[in-house]
């Protein structure tokens, strides 16, 4: 290219003006990338298998107005009464609800002495019909027997003898896979629980815990005096929710008025989970298109301006026998010669600002084919924006040249 | 001469709309995106005990473990078991004191048309109104005794009352909570500190109470904390009473000390207190309380998050983009016009002069472009009310600190953006745009 | 009026130094018409650069006025200049973007007047080149001749004492360049010093005086041979 020369001292002249799109665009790339890897993580994240059906979900959740109350057989009252309402699949008790924020945890050992071999799980207390009602897919032994159930206090140890875990607290506690048939011991007890089935996953109650997945299973229902409360689960056929949402305070409050309920959806508690890193998706992906466009527009300005500048310039080049097809690759060569410098020192910026990222605010590295193809589509953008002007420098008529301004 | 120099800037500004509309759209972008975050963030750190910082404090004991901290090695609980919290309450050093915690009831009443519901409810120690800094409308908060001795007494919300007793002063009048009767004592003011700076660890942006309760409940009522219980130690818990013996941490605590000197005391007293229970083999952990004031506790709670952060880095990154762009095409406009500066300074324009006048133009720009921004801050804002975030909701409005600081920034902004252009101006040799090319 | 004393002006660029003027001696006197010639490149408008104060020299001495102004700041030389000096260019250099009225009015601006007195002044000397009729026109919709005589009714309406023109009739036809030098002779009877840089050997004759720079000084011998048929004359 034989005009590299004359535009590099051309540039040297505007060094100012230059070094402003230059640095524009370094500091879009170093967001830009940076917003990207977020964008992906977070998408990453709420896009996890909650192992569950997610949006078939109603949660029940109910406490007598009085403390004085049969818990254990207003609970097999209610289920009867949900299960034969047309589009319910299934229905079931449980101390909490999955994916909605809250949760009980402990450690979890596969031998009695705990000195290790131990792991943090989110541990609930449900019906036998958990599995179904949750839609989970057990992919190892046996579902839970209604005689399994246990009836429990909060204050008391769990003395259950039997468990259903995740596939992926299977495999942190017995690493070899052979977890089925395995007992495992409550926190400083050594209380054996068999392992009687395993679940594909289920996320647990929090999304945003370094081990969401650890989760196990127990049959059992608690009943908390002084603190009487009870929780279901009733998974309806795929769209049958929200009519069945509709009946289900109403025939419930009717069996027995003397309660508070409140209901909600899985799918809700999902959403609420979530909310913070969709919101992070949202305002970043706005970041990124306005910051692309501003940067575009910017680009377009100045060219413009720069070719405004210079039209008697061009008009004189012209005159002196330059081909349009000539000045219109001056300017865009121009233009790509200041954004790869831009873009170059973006790469940098970006590092640098992962580099912090990372290490203050503990989010994913920046991956090298991530920063090169934001580099690559903002040199694009870039070359798109010194477009438009560079047609309008090579329509400059050469009789410019004469004319006075 | 500022007049003058006004109307060439709004002259220039119509001379080149498009480029003028490009810098105002820069700026007010760049000002409303970064205003939308910091709008957010500084009202998420807003402290509403900030009139009692320097007497209130946060009290924790590091009664946790031996093996390991609570939390990231060093972290001590953030709640008391209610064995220290009952102990504490026994020193007349803090002027007042309050342990607590969440819980919650259903509320009904006798021959009523009121639907059941159940009320978010604070247990306490009857100088949390005190202590905060509550109003009452109605009534006051119950006697003393009541923090020891089971006495079914309620102070109501302002929103409570209105719903239970549409308004009225309802002191003396009777509620249910889980089927059981209580008298009301007094109605609050409306109350409703964001974030929640007294209760941090139950979601700091969620609404405060709508019924109190003495602490001296508990047995009675056998209320298990609607908030964290946290334990680290196998005990043998087969009733209540075990509970509240036990090493479990479920009690907030916070007292006021008027000064450096019962701060000091009360110093000595929590040492002295950890010390006794070491020899009967509790607090394992090397001797460690915390005293911390409001300001601090919203910080070590990490009421903003790394979220938060990252958006308000991010959006003076963003403001920054919007400043350069706006430079470039500022320093284009005003070298272009280098011709007209030239024959102002042969007419006898000083330097001073023509950089006052450029800045004047960039300060108008910044100005438009600032108030453009106002716009799109409350446009961001109530976008982020409609992301529905629960309580963010009611946080996502400006203040008129806000507002300021957006017209300030977005002046700001532009001013910086213009000084170096101005100056450029002002500084090129007007005999070079004299010649005749 | 004006006194240069061993002028120099030397322009470094990073590659060489120009020395625009060296050793440059001149006097003016209060109501002289003072006509200024010498080959392109010779120093004639680095001469009146420094003149006009929009330029500081090298080393010597100015005094304008009998003030020495060497030592003065910007804004003091802006001052001077905005109410002593006029200047005409050969490019007329009005602001395209303003009409007559607002050129005009651009230097009394800066000299600090009220909208009244602005306004009369303006009026004034727009009568005074005959375009009083013109004031709202924009530059470009005037002839060249035209243009030039706007940009001395602006160079006159602060009342400088000392006009500065830069090859003013440069760029017109003879007939245009007649009328704007007679302008230019009626102003200076009226008591303006002028001091009028041109390449018209006819223009330059109708000065009192007329001095040649070559090679950025003061020719002696032209000086010398002009003063001659001056004192014969
Ligand atoms: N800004 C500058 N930088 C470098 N050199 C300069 C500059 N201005 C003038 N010169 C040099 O100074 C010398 C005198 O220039 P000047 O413009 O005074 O000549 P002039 O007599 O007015 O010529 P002309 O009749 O062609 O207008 C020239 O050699 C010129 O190249
Ligand atoms: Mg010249």
């Amino acid at each position: 290219m034989l005009e590299i020369k004359p535009i590099l001292s051309a540039l040297w002249r505007n060094k100012i003006a230059a070094l402003l799109i230059a640095l524009q665009l370094a500091l879009t790339l170093a967001i830009v990338s940076n917003a990207s890897v977020i964008i992906s993580d977070r998408k990453e994240k709420t896009a996890r298998p909650t192992g569950i059906a997610v949006e078939d979900i109603i949660t029940v959740n109910f406490q007598p107005v009085s403390q004085n109350y049969d818990m254990q057989t207003a609970v097999a009252a209610d289920l009867d009464l949900i299960r034969p309402i047309p589009g319910v699949v299934e229905a079931t008790h449980s101390n909490h609800f999955p994916l909605s924020g809250s949760g009980s945890a402990s450690a979890y050992y596969n031998q009695p002495s705990q000195e290790t071999g131990g792991e943090v799980a989110n541990y609930y207390q449900v019906g036998a019909e958990f599995i179904q009602a949750m839609g989970m897919k057990l992919i190892a032994g046996r579902n839970f027997d209604p005689s399994d159930i246990q009836v429990a206090d909060l204050t008391e140890n769990r003395e259950s003898s039997v468990v259903i875990v995740t596939k992926q607290f299977a495999e942190k506690l017995f690493p070899e896979g052979d977890a089925l048939g395995k007992y495992i011991y409550g926190d400083r007890s050594s209380h054996p629980i068999e392992i009687i089935g395993i679940v594909e996953r289920n996320l647990g109650g929090w999304v945003n815990w370094s081990k969401a997945g650890n989760a196990v299973f127990f049959p059992e229902m608690l009943i908390a005096e002084g603190n009487l409360f009870m929780r279901y689960l009733v998974r309806t056929e795929p769209g049958q929710r929200d009519s069945v949402f509709n009946q289900l305070e109403e025939k419930l409050s009717q069996r027995d008025p003397h309660r508070v309920i409140e209901m909600d959806t899985i799918e809700n508690f999902l959403h609420k989970s979530y909310s913070r890193d969709n919101t992070m998706i949202k305002v970043l992906s706005v970041v990124i298109g306005l910051l692309t466009f501003i940067i575009a527009l910017g680009i377009v300005g100045l060219t413009t301006f720069w070719i405004n500048q210079r039209r008697k310039q061009i008009g004189v080049r012209r005159a002196l026998g330059a081909t349009r097809a000539a000045i219109g690759r001056y300017f865009l060569l121009e233009n790509g010669m200041i954004a790869s410098a831009g873009i170059a020192l973006g790469m940098a910026a970006a590092q640098i600002a992962n580099r912090m990222m990372v290490e203050s605010y503990g989010q994913p590295q920046l991956p090298l084919p991530t920063m090169l193809s934001c580099a690559l589509i903002l040199l694009i953008v870039s070359l798109t924006a010194a477009l438009v002007p560079a047609l309008r420098a090579a329509n400059i008529s050469p009789a410019t040249a004469t004319r006075n301004v | 001469m500022f007049g003058y120099y006004v109307s060439l800037a709004l002259r220039s500004l119509r001379g080149t709309p498009v480029l003028s509309a490009l810098m105002v759209a820069a700026i007010a972008v760049g000002v409303g995106a970064s205003m939308t975050t910091l709008t957010l963030n500084y009202m998420m750190s807003q402290n509403a005990l900030q009139h009692k910082d320097d007497r209130l404090y946060a009290v924790q004991l590091d009664s946790w473990a031996p093996e390991k901290a609570y939390q990231n090695d060093t972290q001590m609980p953030w709640e008391l078991t209610y064995r220290d919290a009952q102990a504490l309450l026994r020193s007349d050093i803090p002027s007042r004191q309050v342990a607590m915690h969440r819980w919650g009831a259903t509320v009904s009443q006798e021959n009523s048309e009121l639907r059941p519901f159940t009320a978010q409810i604070r247990v306490t120690t009857r100088d949390f109104f005190a202590l905060f800094d509550i109003p009452f409308i109605y009534g006051n908060t119950w006697h003393k005794s009541s923090d020891q001795n089971p006495t079914r007494e309620v102070v109501l919300s302002k929103k409570t009352n209105e719903k239970l007793f549409n308004g009225e002063n309802s002191v003396g009048r009777s509620i249910n909570l889980n089927g059981e009767p209580f008298t009301v004592v007094g109605v609050i003011e409306h109350w409703n500190p964001t974030p929640k700076v007294y209760d941090l660890n139950n979601g700091a942006f969620k609404n405060s109470e709508e019924i109190y309760m003495p602490f001296g409940l508990h047995r009675q009522l056998q209320i298990y904390s609607w908030g964290n219980l946290n334990g680290w130690k196998s005990e043998d818990i087969s009733n209540y009473e075990d509970l509240l013996n036990s090493h479990y941490v479920w009690v907030q605590y916070w007292v006021e000390l008027d000064n450096e000197k019962k701060k000091h005391d009360y110093e000595n007293f929590l040492a002295a207190y950890i010390e006794t229970q070491k020899t009967k083999g509790y607090f394992p952990r090397p001797l460690k309380f915390g005293l911390t004031r409001p300001s601090e506790w919203l910080v070590v709670n990490e009421v903003l998050s790394d979220d938060n952060r990252i958006l308000g880095w991010l959006s003076l990154a963003f403001l920054l983009v919007c400043v350069v762009n706006a430079v470039a095409l500022l320093l284009a406009k005003f070298l272009r016009k280098a011709p007209e500066a030239g024959v102002r300074r042969a007419l006898g324009a000083s330097r001073k002069a023509i950089f006052s006048q450029h800045l004047i133009e960039s300060g108008c720009i910044g100005l438009i472009g600032g108030v453009m921004g106002i716009l799109l801050t409350l446009l961001g804002l109530s976008l982020i009310r409609t992301l529905q975030m629960g309580r963010l909701d009611q946080i996502a409005s400006m203040d008129w600190v806000m507002m300021l600081a957006a017209i300030g920034l977005a002046i700001l902004a532009s001013l910086l953006a213009g000084i170096y252009p101005a100056w450029r101006i002002s500084n090129t040799n007007p005999s070079v745009y004299l010649k005749t090319q | 009026m004006l006194k240069m004393h061993n002028i120099r002006k030397s322009f470094r660029t990073d590659t060489i130094e120009t020395h625009a003027l060296r050793d440059f001696n001149l006097e003016v006197s209060e109501g002289e018409f003072v006509s200024v010639t010498g080959p392109s490149g010779s120093g004639k408008t680095t001469f009146l650069n420094i003149a006009g104060l929009l330029e500081t020299p090298t080393g010597g001495q100015y005094l304008l006025d009998g003030q020495d102004v060497s030592g003065l700041n910007d804004r003091e030389r802006s001052r001077l200049r905005n109410e002593k000096i006029g200047f005409i260019f050969q490019g007329f250099n009005l602001i395209p973007d303003l009409n007559l009225f607002d050129n005009i009015d651009v230097p009394l601006r800066y000299r600090g007047f009220n909208a009244k007195e602005r306004k009369k002044r303006i009026e004034k000397s727009l009568e005074q080149v005959g375009l009083a009729a013109r004031a709202k026109h924009l530059p470009a919709q005037l002839s060249g001749g035209q243009q030039q005589r706007v940009a001395i009714a602006r160079a006159l309406a602060g009342e400088p004492r000392f006009l500065l023109a830069d090859e003013p009739t440069g760029n017109l036809d003879s007939l245009m360049a007649r009328q704007v030098m007679e302008l230019l002779e009626f102003i200076n009877e009226w008591g303006t010093t002028i001091v009028m840089v041109t390449h018209d050997p006819d223009l330059a004759r109708r000065a009192h005086r007329n001095i040649q720079i070559v090679d950025g000084q003061v020719s002696d011998l032209h000086q010398n041979a002009l003063g001659n048929e001056a004192a014969t004359a």
